[in-house]
């Protein structure tokens, strides 16, 4: 652990380095870079030991504080996500130190990298906490942190107000899992994981509030829907290597805890199971409907990841119901795939928000449909941003298609299961959320990148510097890596799901026999598919060479005055399937004689929370005649509810009796 | 899944999705026609030595719900110069989803209900399923005509749930087909009264005009 | 890896252009007319890649590289299938998974490549396209799962191979139902009346003839070849359903398979002849009570 603490100290002295030398900006820019990348690169090594099968020993903090010991750790779960944390991490802090340069000026950027430091600390250490006190501390800070994160501009209303909510949401999770924790310790003799662990057979309905609870409180954090609302805004208003980090890892510190709580807990109760399986299920649908009719590109982004968020409870809903099913195959393929999908969202999500930033940054709007033809100004964030919708979209050779077939291998795995049979009806469902996923992506890709500029913004972007590519590229690579080679994030992740279902070295080994001649079939498929793409390319342009060849304006059945902003738009391309969709997509529609104006609206936000909360503000409005002031009603409380403290003592003092 | 019964519900769960989904209004009449003819064929399938009495139900049935029923809708058609096209409330794909979600929900629900005979094991959940979907139609359908053709399905429904005890009970089923009658009963209405939806008017929206 | 294998995915990618022609002279037939000759396919994909090609200057690289994504993708898909009706050239335990997004990668190139020429007709195109393709997806993977549940394998070969001919006799309705819905998917993802019409020239009634409107020269030839190798596939998933051949020797399966296509491509021209376009608005529903067929399969299988 020695190693980890070295790299998490390298990260904040990089931070610190960061706000230290503010004013030489190219200095503060290369202690901050190579801090922080030494620093991951050094933390990630215990993770890396203990996925491939060894172990780290636990560190512990004996303290005169309440809750006991603070313990530190790293067992596979925590291995993976360690692993996530850093590289997602290292890659955005680099992005974000040309991605905010420009900016110097005006906006605190030396404290945003230093509260970017902080974060990943927080994030590394939520994931290395074995005791509650530092679990919940560090959850604390990573929330509070990302808050101050996410307002950088400040100065726009919108940001601020996508803040409150984002902090809104976060707290009433946190409040869920203070609730979690205090119910929890009643059983246990102090806060450490092992001491909770060893007491979850004494909660009774087998750990019934629990997992409630932690639904309830990790999925605020984790955003599944009806707890998604402060998601687009947040991931929206934030600088893109801000929305890069929360999307791709601190969204998956919900399913984090979730994973933890069944291991500390043990099998779940089969609710729970079908609970999370119809939550991803609907979180998936839903998410990448409202992504669809988003015009922002951050936004859209944003609500991806709500549908990812979807297809990892998929696999975290069917891992759970195998565990209580007793099928070990189910369940670690099921975990392996949540896990998996985790991890591979986090690299391909972030790629996409990496990407849109650069987009950002050269033509300065967010606006899809006043963006186009990017292509040919930004070739390199171009293919970056290719890459990564292929891999979103869950196609081969790329990682997403990877952690997909995992999750449908272990759905389909549960028609051998009598119990849990009806599980098989998700698969149509993650068919449905991946050719929605389709739809969404060409209309992004159509929409910013291809196509005729639509407005002088557009017109005006070009590339950007080369140290923003380096970590588009970086996760890129990484993505197609897992694509081609599926083993090295397949195996890792079936020793992972594993050790979350409890399981020992048998069910990981006929999980990995079931897979692996699947893996390597894959991988073929991959390979092969890249190699003769390649071929294929190679000897398009063998013939072609040979024939004539004209360039001409679009032939469009021969229209000759086609105007740039006569093309379709994102919004025109994702009509029908809004209209197919129409009750649940949340779509108004303003009409006027000469124009026409969708505007996209959150069902939970605006229908169920906003109201919600006017409610309770009128409710609290009317409470206000109990503060007027005057001394003498104070007191006059104090003496009231001291009265009452002895009324409730007497009579408790009299009920137990002798 | 064997046998000449079972293959005869599941058409007749199809002919339920027929009048879900389509969209003119003689194509739910004939799928009720068919489904009246499937419902007479049953009795036979299950009973094929039920004698007279079979026999009897058979010939009643299809006479009654596949040739006297349908008829007498299409010449309400003509009479009232109904306009030719299913209105729903509900679109066609959430119908078509909701009929899925029934269908698999009667066949979830029956296997925990203590039946009679276990061997006809698809004869209950057929019937829930038409039952409810006949009850969808009813309300969700703004032309009197389908409105008619959503209470045919749902006593097509408990008609099917009666045949599981027409052995013990005879004359139950007779008197069933008596139900029919009601629906003769309501087309002669609509038609003098040319009712062409609910009321004369688009808006049921005016009936709540009706207080004081 | 066998021979009768490789044989067999050679001789399905040669006959591919056949089915289109014979869809086209089985409706011509029907209405009267004498219509093209059957191979009319394979002489104008020959003039086509003589030829030379127009590119528009607002198309970049994917364009170029949509085509050969589109018959990449299907030749590698048909590595999956059994099609001698023993074994497919690859073949591993979720393949069907592979399968149906080899087809998905495919459509998303051709899409991308539609949104590359910035006209709104490709666009029109283009979103029809995927709005077709989501409801298409969830009814083969319906029908999937229903044969999953019906064999208990995982992988095409085993679901299309000896154990659905022992499944069939206990459960034929639910796959007659199952093979309807995957006809009618084959309606959709082959462009075909009712979804799309391959026959008509107007750009607003059009789906995937307006995606293509800009290639030219080979391009064209290598989608019009991707199309009617897509059709060839998910027929062939149709006829295997159908007709279970793991009995027969390869040669005799292989037989099978190709007059079982050609049925297949004469009851699509029958059907384009009696039926006409739907309204685009209706396409969702019709894909949708595929859909709900398969699921009532499913849903049979699942008691059982």
């Amino acid at each position: 652990m020695t190693l980890f603490f070295l790299g998490i100290a390298s990260v904040l002295l990089g931070g610190l380095s960061a706000l230290a030398l503010r004013r030489q900006a190219s200095l503060a820019a290369i202690a901050f870079g190579v801090l922080v990348g030494l620093g991951c690169a050094l933390a990630v090594v215990p993770a890396i030991r203990v996925l491939a099968g060894g172990v780290v020993p636990d560190l512990r903090l004996s303290a005169a504080v309440p809750g006991g010991d603070w313990v530190f750790g790293v067992d596979p779960l925590s291995a993976f996500f360690l692993v996530i944390v850093l590289t997602v991490g290292a890659a955005s802090a680099l992005y974000g130190i040309s991605y905010l340069a420009p900016e110097a000026e005006h906006r605190p950027v030396a404290a945003s990298h230093l509260l970017m430091s902080l974060e990943i600390a927080s994030l590394a250490m939520v994931v290395t906490a074995r005791a509650a006190m530092p679990f919940l501390i560090a959850w604390e800070c990573m929330a509070v942190l990302a808050y101050f994160l996410i307002v950088f501009e400040s100065d726009h209303a919108e940001v601020r107000r996508a803040g409150l909510v984002y902090l809104i949401g976060t707290h009433t999770g946190t409040l869920a899992l203070i609730a979690l924790f205090a119910f929890w310790a009643q059983f246990a003799g102090n806060l450490s994981f092992d001491a909770l662990a060893a007491a979850s057979p004494r909660i009774p309905a087998e750990g019934a509030l629990v997992f409630a609870l932690g639904v309830a409180g990790f999925g605020f954090k984790a955003g599944l829907v009806p707890l998604h609302f402060w998601l687009p805004g947040a991931h929206g208003a934030a600088p893109s290597h801000v929305s890069a980090l929360m999307s791709g890892v601190v969204i998956k510190m919900g399913i984090y805890g979730l994973l933890r709580l069944v291991i500390l807990v043990g099998a779940p109760p089969a609710w729970w199971g079908w609970l999370v399986l119809s939550l991803g299920l609907i979180s998936g649908v839903l998410g990448v409907l409202w992504a669809l009719a988003q015009h922002d590109l951050k936004r859209l982004l944003a609500y991806h990841s709500v549908e990812n968020i979807g297809i990892i409870l998929l696999g975290l809903g069917i891992g759970a119901l195998g565990l209580r099913y007793h099928a070990p195959v189910v369940a670690v393929l099921g975990f392996a795939g949540a896990v998996l999908h985790t991890l591979n969202h986090a690299l391909f999500k972030s790629l996409l928000f990496l990407g849109a930033g650069a987009v950002l940054r050269a033509t300065g709007t967010r606006l899809m449909d006043r963006l186009g033809g990017l292509a040919r100004r930004m070739p390199f964030t171009w293919t970056a941003f290719l890459i990564g919708s292929v891999a979103i979209v869950g196609l081969p050779p790329l990682n997403g298609f990877v952690s997909e077939w995992v999750v449908y291998q272990a759905l389909l795995g549960s028609a051998q299961v009598p119990a849990a049979r009806a599980a098989i009806l998700a698969v149509p469902g993650l068919a449905l959320i991946g050719a929605l996923a389709l739809a969404c992506f060409a209309k992004v890709g159509g929409a910013v990148f291809l196509g005729r500029p639509r407005s002088p913004a557009a017109e005006a972007g070009g590339e950007v510097p080369r140290s923003m590519l380096g970590p588009m590229f970086a996760l890129a690579l990484a993505c197609a890596a897992i694509g081609v080679a599926p083993m090295i994030a397949v195996v890792p992740a079936i020793r992972v799901g594993a050790s979350i279902g409890g399981l020992g070295g048998g069910p990981m080994r006929a999980a990995a026999a079931a897979v692996g001649p699947s893996l390597l079939g894959i991988s073929l498929l991959a390979v092969l598919l890249v190699v003769l793409a390649g071929a294929g390319w190679w000897l398009r342009e063998l013939v072609l060479r040979r024939r004539p060849r004209a360039w001409s304006d679009t032939w469009a059945c021969g229209y000759a005055f086609a105007t740039p902003r006569m093309q379709y738009t994102a919004a025109s391309f994702a009509a029908p399937l809004l209209h197919a969709y129409a009750p649940a997509a949340g779509v108004q529609v303003e009409r006027t004689a000469g124009a026409f104006h969708t505007h996209p609206k959150d069902l939970v936000l605006d229908r169920l929370v906003l109201p919600l909360w006017e409610r309770l503000r009128r409710g609290a409005f009317r409470a206000r005649p109990i503060q007027h002031g005057r001394l003498g009603s104070y007191l006059l409380y104090l003496l009231g509810a001291l009265l009452l403290l002895l009324l409730y003592l007497a009579v408790r003092v009299e009920g137990v009796g002798p | 899944m064997q046998g000449l019964p079972e293959l005869l519900l599941l058409l007749v769960i199809l002919t339920c999705f027929v009048v879900l989904g389509t969209t003119r209004l003689s194509a739910c009449i004939r799928a009720v026609a068919w489904q009246g003819l499937l419902l007479g064929l049953l009795p036979l399938a299950l009973y094929p030595r039920g004698g007279p009495h079979v026999w009897g139900l058979t010939a009643g049935t299809i006479l009654v719900k596949a040739i006297v029923l349908p008829r007498f809708l299409r010449w309400a058609i003509r009479e009232a110069a109904v306009r030719r096209e299913v209105e729903p409330l509900v679109g066609y794909v959430v119908s078509l989803l909701f009929g899925v979600v029934v269908v698999a929900a009667a066949f979830a629900v029956s296997r925990t209900l203590p039946l009679a005979e276990p061997a006809r094991e698809m004869l209950v959940p057929a019937s829930l399923a038409t039952v409810v979907i006949g009850l969808f139609v009813l309300t969700t359908r703004m032309k009197a005509l389908l409105q008619v053709v959503g209470y045919l399905m749902l006593e097509n429904g408990v008609y099917l749930f009666g045949l599981t005890h027409v052995e013990r009970i005879p004359f139950l089923m007779e008197a069933g087909v008596l139900l029919d009658v009601f629906v003769g009963i309501f087309i002669m209405g609509i038609v003098v009264f040319h009712i062409n939806r609910e009321f004369d008017s688009l808006d049921s929206a005016h009936l709540s005009e009706l207080t004081d | 890896m066998s021979w009768s294998g490789i044989a067999a995915v050679a001789i399905v990618l040669f006959i591919a252009p056949l089915l289109p022609g014979l869809a086209a002279k089985t409706k011509a037939r029907l209405t009267g007319r004498r219509g093209a000759p059957v191979h009319q396919l394979y002489w104008d994909l020959a003039r086509l890649w003589r030829k030379g090609a127009v590119y528009s200057r607002t198309t970049t690289w994917i364009f170029r590289f949509a085509p050969v994504v589109l018959v990449l993708t299907g030749v590698l898909a048909a590595l999956f299938l059994p099609l001698d009706g023993q074994r497919g050239v690859v073949t591993f335990s979720g393949d069907l998974v592979a399968f149906a997004y080899l087809l998905a990668l495919g459509r998303f190139f051709v899409v991308l490549a539609a949104l590359d020429t910035g006209s709104s007709f490709e666009g029109m195109g283009a979103s029809r396209e995927v709005t077709v393709a989501a409801f298409a997806e969830p009814a083969l993977f319906l029908a999937l799962v229903a044969l999953v549940l019906a064999t208990g394998r995982l992988s095409l070969t085993g679901i299309l191979g000896a154990p659905l001919a022992h499944a069939w006799p206990a459960a034929a309705p639910a796959l007659a139902m199952v093979a309807v819905s995957l006809f009618l998917v084959l309606l959709a993802e082959g462009s075909r009346v009712p979804v799309d019409d391959p026959a008509t020239h107007l750009e607003l009634t059009m789906i995937h003839e307006v995606m293509v409107l800009d290639h030219s020269g080979p391009d064209l030839a290598l989608l019009l070849y991707g199309s009617a190798l897509k059709l060839a596939l998910v027929g062939a998933l149709v006829v295997a359903v159908i007709a279970p051949r793991a009995a027969l020797p390869p040669l005799v399966g292989l037989a099978v398979l190709v007059l079982g296509l050609m049925v297949v491509a004469g009851i699509i021209g029958v059907v384009e002849s009696v039926m006409a376009r739907l309204r685009l608005d209706r396409v969702p529903q019709f894909l949708t009570a595929a859909s709900v067929l398969a699921a009532l399969g499913v849903i049979l299988m699942l008691v059982a």
